[in-house]
């Protein structure tokens, strides 16, 4: 893939630029419309102006894409020159003079805005912009009143609309060719198949030949689109966005905590879109975190549920399930009793579950996810999360990528993974699987193996690692798994801890797959369900555990198994109890992200039906159980939190994590170990149902069903499942 | 004129072979508790649910076709209880009643039943056939995408 | 002299066999539900006393419903057809009233726009206790035919509590007499002695 070295540079990387030249240069003397400002010289008057306070209609200009110049829009007065000058590409000079609000540039915005009017349909009312439209905004603005436009002579241009794919709907009459999808997808989603073609009028933006948009990023060309060509086909004709109401909250479906706003209507929610985070998921969020909230409107646990004596599950009366579950509670013993949390859960209702099985005087509370319990397990932080940061991506001029995916496992981090890519000569290195990821890397097997070489400094890429001035190693949870998973992650400490000599990075990161992992392993849970195994349990609290890691044949044969959560999938199946519980979008709740990163997520709507939020669930089977848990509300709880691990209450920090060279001490650290490290998630039709919610959810198994399509012939000519 | 219309006797007539027809003061007196009126008329006919359809030119227009309800009813008659065939010819819809003119029947058409809707146990509650905004789990449903 | 009262080709009549054997039939109540009262079944003296009083009670207010004049719209022309000597109301004893504080019906005959709606609550509320309300029409059932405009309230129900629903556009007159009819039977079931007894 050729290195698009473009445009702006990141600030992030600005400022490594500038810092490593020996002396900062000096700042550039501009007045925008009177007002000096010292910047500095490789800003462009636009962004100069945005530091003034200054905001210059745009079309096509994106700060985090690369730069166009094709709208038009931004046009400015600078003082010698005579035409407009279009602030977005035009770099500042010592002594510009610019004037934003000239009549000059008042004439010339009206000029390109009507120019852009002339070819745009009247769809306003059908369309789904309207109301958060760029150009609607703009030409009440910055438009005159009046057009020039004969339509009855003239007429408008129309354009066929594209099919790409059963996420996406596109409108490409309304396209004012801002290129902005262009670059997003050339850039950001690695996706070249999506470009212009023809020139002048006849320009039309697609894929030329019609194919599903194969990207797990593409959601965010609706984001993006300043006008309503391409929209969200799930929210088409929903709503209007002066009737929603906004909530922001974070996102569970994958482990990187990305900020998200919450679109709400009367108590139901209508979408999801990304919220900025600049150390996060900057602008962008992955297609399963904005397109499976439809997931959560079906299979919902609306009632509790209790095991009949014929074996069939019957809608039951809260009182009934609390009290039939506080019995069972009271009557097995501490070692028969266990717990298994999934990873959607939130940290409040973790810490009551622990909470009320610490009360029964038992420890055996268990994630799903496993993580060895050498080199300190998860007692040492720094073992479990991603130390460096995300945002710290930017600044790696090496990645080893050990097991893991990020681009289905992480998109938002893959994104930035491959900013880095495009414009640091950052070399990467990838032990697991050869899956295409969005940017070119050296492939150095699928087995553990290559670990040794790497650390042995055998091979191209190890050397290259060796030297780098800020290396970096994200591993995958996946691929530690059990004793080799223990060994793999002794391996890569040592790794680790050779090269974060002297340097300020730590070089290793593991990236979790579940948003809930890291939580729970803060709060004191065991990984894995491997201690279930040892002895037979006979009383079991399934917390949102739906993967399928427990099931009968692991517990005594008379267990009793409590599920909470809210879908209907693998672990009500087998309960003998249902408590409804709340997803996501319906509680508040603290999520910790795969950097230690604790958020604060607000609800949208209420739980459906009986449902409850989880951890008011837990403090009243504790109530009936004879053991009231110590907290009544929020504050309480949070409190509670608090007094565990104090991170949990200092929303969006990230902590320092030490104790490395303790954990290193602690590692196990073996022979060769060959096992294969290649993860489970390799090609896009995999990465669309990976969790509870999006297995419920049409949109995604439309698209999973268009990825695999695609997949086998890109070029088919049935349309791209709309239907299932 | 004659003495009798005069005097009014032949009114007082009248009312004694309405008596005689009846069968009787006590049954004139029952029938005035259960019909506020007392009259004859021919009957025109029966129908299955016991009612009595009955007929006198002699009353003017309106008020010359009545129905006569059962005794299980007593006093809570209801006009809602006359079967629609009866119904045209009680209110002068049609001229001939159904034991002249068989009424149209469909074969779809149901069992006439009185209008019920003011028993709080027997009257009809609307309820809504919409699929509901958030759809639950039935335990051993797989997620259905139609 | 019977004979001679009986004058002659008065009228005739024919009778069918077995006319007799329904009239008269056994099927008839017998006691104390021969006064058509729905309350049949006491369980103790002071209930039966009760029982008496609450017949004797809704006989006096069925018998004479006062409504309040209260068209709004083409309900209304019905409303006076009810009045008019065809289907007369006055022989029920429903005379109209004017003042609502006189009224122990009220009839929501027409279309309740956004505007009256807080006048028509305001009367309703005015009425002295023991009142019903009948909703006439379509438009007083659920907005009619001007459901969906911006200004009418979707149904009298919105505001106040509504007994009958009298359905049609414009219901007959004939329909509206057989609605008061249905708010009849629905007072001669009403209990407010033996509730208060139980209570």
């Amino acid at each position: 893939m050729q290195r698009i070295v473009r445009g702006v540079a990141t600030k992030a990387q600005q400022q490594r630029q500038l810092s490593a030249a020996a002396n900062a240069p000096k700042k550039v003397e501009v007045f925008i419309d009177g007002k000096k400002i010292l910047v500095d010289p490789g800003m462009t008057i636009l962004q100069a102006c945005a530091l003034v306070g200054v905001d210059i209609p745009r079309f096509c200009y994106h700060d985090r894409l690369s730069i166009a110049g094709n709208c038009r829009m931004c046009l400015v007065e600078v003082e010698k020159s005579v035409k407009p000058v279009a602030s977005c590409a035009m770099p500042v000079m010592n002594g510009m003079k610019v004037k934003t609000n000239s009549d000059f540039v008042r004439k010339a915005r009206e000029g390109v805005m009507e120019f852009m009017l002339n070819n745009h349909p009247l769809d306003c009312p059908i369309c789904d912009q309207g109301g958060e439209c760029d150009l609607q905004d703009q030409a009440v603005a910055f438009g005159s009143d009046r057009g020039r436009l004969q339509s009855r002579l003239d007429g408008k241009r129309a354009v066929e609309d594209k099919d790409i794919g059963p996420l996406v709907k596109t409108v490409m009459t309304r396209c004012i060719q801002c290129t902005r999808c262009v670059r997003f997808a050339n850039e950001v989603a690695a996706f070249p198949d999506f470009g212009t073609t023809g020139r002048g009028q006849d320009l039309q933006i697609g894929t030329y030949v019609e194919k599903f948009f194969a990207s797990e990023m593409s959601g965010n060309i609706i984001d993006i689109c300043p006008v309503g060509a391409l929209t969200s086909k799930q929210y088409a004709f929903v709503a209007r966005p002066w009737e929603t109401r906004k909530t922001e909250s974070v996102d569970v479906l994958d482990a990187t905590g990305s900020n998200i706003v919450l679109t709400h209507r009367t108590g139901e929610l209508l979408r999801v879109i990304p919220k900025i985070n600049d150390d996060i998921n900057e602008e962008w969020i992955g297609d399963q975190s904005r397109f499976a909230v439809d997931g959560l409107k079906v299979q919902r646990l609306l009632t509790p549920m209790i095991r009949g004596a014929d074996g069939q599950l019957k809608p039951a009366s809260w009182e009934e399930a609390l009290f039939t579950v506080a019995a069972k509670l009271r009557e097995t013993s501490a070692e028969q009793k266990a717990a298994v949390v999934g990873g959607l859960n939130d940290v409040e209702s973790l810490v009551a579950l622990k909470d009320l099985f610490n009360r029964f005087n038992s420890e055996n509370v268990m994630t799903e996810e496993e993580f060895p319990e050498t080199s300190g397990g998860s007692d040492i932080r720094a073992n479990y999360i991603f130390n460096d940061g995300i945002a710290n991506v930017e600044n790696a001029d090496a990645i080893l990528l050990v097991g893991t995916n990020p681009r289905f496992e992480a998109p938002t981090l893959n994104a930035r993974i491959r900013k880095s890519f495009l414009y640091s000569d950052v070399q990467i290195g990838v032990i697991g699987s050869e899956s295409e990821l969005n940017y070119d890397y050296d492939y150095l097997g699928a087995s553990a193996k290559a670990i040794d070489d790497v650390l042995s400094g055998k091979g191209e890429f190890a050397k290259t690692f060796a030297n780098a001035k800020q290396p970096l190693i994200i591993v995958g949870a996946q691929a530690l798994k059990g004793e080799a998973g223990a060994a793999i992650l002794g391996k890569l400490q040592q790794l680790a801890d050779k090269l974060s000599a002297g340097k300020n990075v730590q070089v290793l990161n593991v990236l979790q797959r579940w948003a809930g992992q890291t939580g729970a392993l803060d709060v004191g849970y065991k990984a894995g369900t491997a201690a279930l195994r040892k002895t037979p349990v006979k009383f079991l609290y399934l917390l949102g555990a739906d993967e399928g890691k427990v099931n009968k044949s692991n517990l005594d044969p008379q267990a009793f198994i409590v599920y909470q959560g809210h879908h209907g999938d693998a672990g009500a199946q087998i309960a003998d109890v249902i408590f409804p519980g709340a997803a996501y979008t319906e509680k508040d709740g603290t999520y910790v992200n795969t950097e230690g990163r604790s958020q604060r997520g607000y609800p949208a709507v209420s739980p459906p039906g009986e449902a409850r939020v989880d951890w008011k669930i837990i403090r009243a089977v504790s109530e009936v159980a004879g053991k009231s848990l110590p907290y009544n509300d929020l504050k309480e709880i949070r409190q509670r939190l608090n007094e565990i691990a104090p991170h949990l209450a200092r929303y969006r920090d990230i902590e320092p994590s030490p104790f490395i060279k303790q954990a290193l001490q602690l590692a196990q650290t073996s022979g060769s170990i060959d096992v294969d490290v290649s993860p489970a998630l390799r090609e896009l039709a995999d990465y669309y149902q990976t969790n509870v919610i999006s297995r419920n959810s049409r949109s995604m198994a439309q698209a999973k069903k268009a990825a695999l399509e695609n997949k086998e012939n890109p070029y088919a000519e049935a349309p791209i499942h709309a239907r299932l | 004129m004659s003495l009798k219309a005069w005097l009014g006797i032949d009114k007082l007539q009248k009312f004694q072979q309405i008596v005689k027809e009846i069968g009787g003061v006590r049954a004139v007196l029952r029938k005035r508790y259960l019909m506020d009126v007392t009259r004859v008329g021919t009957l025109v006919g029966n129908d299955k649910y016991g009612n009595r359809y009955y007929e006198n030119n002699e009353y003017f227009v309106p008020r010359n076709r009545w129905v006569e309800f059962p005794d299980k009813v007593w006093l809570d008659y209801d006009a809602s209880q006359v079967p629609p065939e009866w119904h045209s010819w009680l209110h002068h819809i049609t001229d001939s009643p159904p034991t002249v003119q068989e009424p149209l029947t469909q074969k779809f058409s149901l069992d006439h039943k009185e209008n019920t809707s003011i028993y709080a146990d027997k009257k009809y509650i609307p309820y809504s056939t919409t699929r509901t905004k958030v759809q639950a789990w039935t335990p051993g449903q797989k997620p259905n995408f139609d | 002299m019977l004979s001679a009262l009986r004058t002659a080709g008065a009228f005739t009549t024919r009778r069918f066999a077995g006319t007799q054997a329904i009239a008269g039939s056994s099927e008839a109540p017998k006691g104390i539900a021969t006064t058509g009262t729905p309350f049949l079944n006491p369980s103790s003296k002071a209930e039966y006393a009760l029982a008496r009083l609450d017949d004797v009670m809704n006989l006096a207010q069925r018998g004479s419903i006062w409504p309040l004049t209260f068209g709004l719209a083409c309900c209304a022309v019905e409303m006076m057809h009810f009045a008019a000597p065809r289907y007369d109301m006055d022989r029920y004893g429903v005379v109209f009233r004017a003042s609502p504080r006189q009224a122990d019906l009220i009839f929501v005959a027409g279309t309740v726009t956004n505007k009256m709606a807080p006048a028509l609550r305001r009367i309703y509320d005015q009425m002295p206790e023991a009142k019903w309300v009948i909703s006439m029409g379509s438009c007083a059932n659920g907005g009619g035919y001007y459901h969906y405009a911006y200004s009418v309230l979707r149904g009298a129900d919105r505001v106040i509590p509504v007994d009958i629903y009298v359905p049609g556009c414009p219901p007959t007159a004939e329909a509206l007499l057989y609605g008061v009819l249905q708010l009849q039977k629905k007072i001669k079931r009403k209990r407010e002695a033996q509730l208060w007894y139980r209570r």
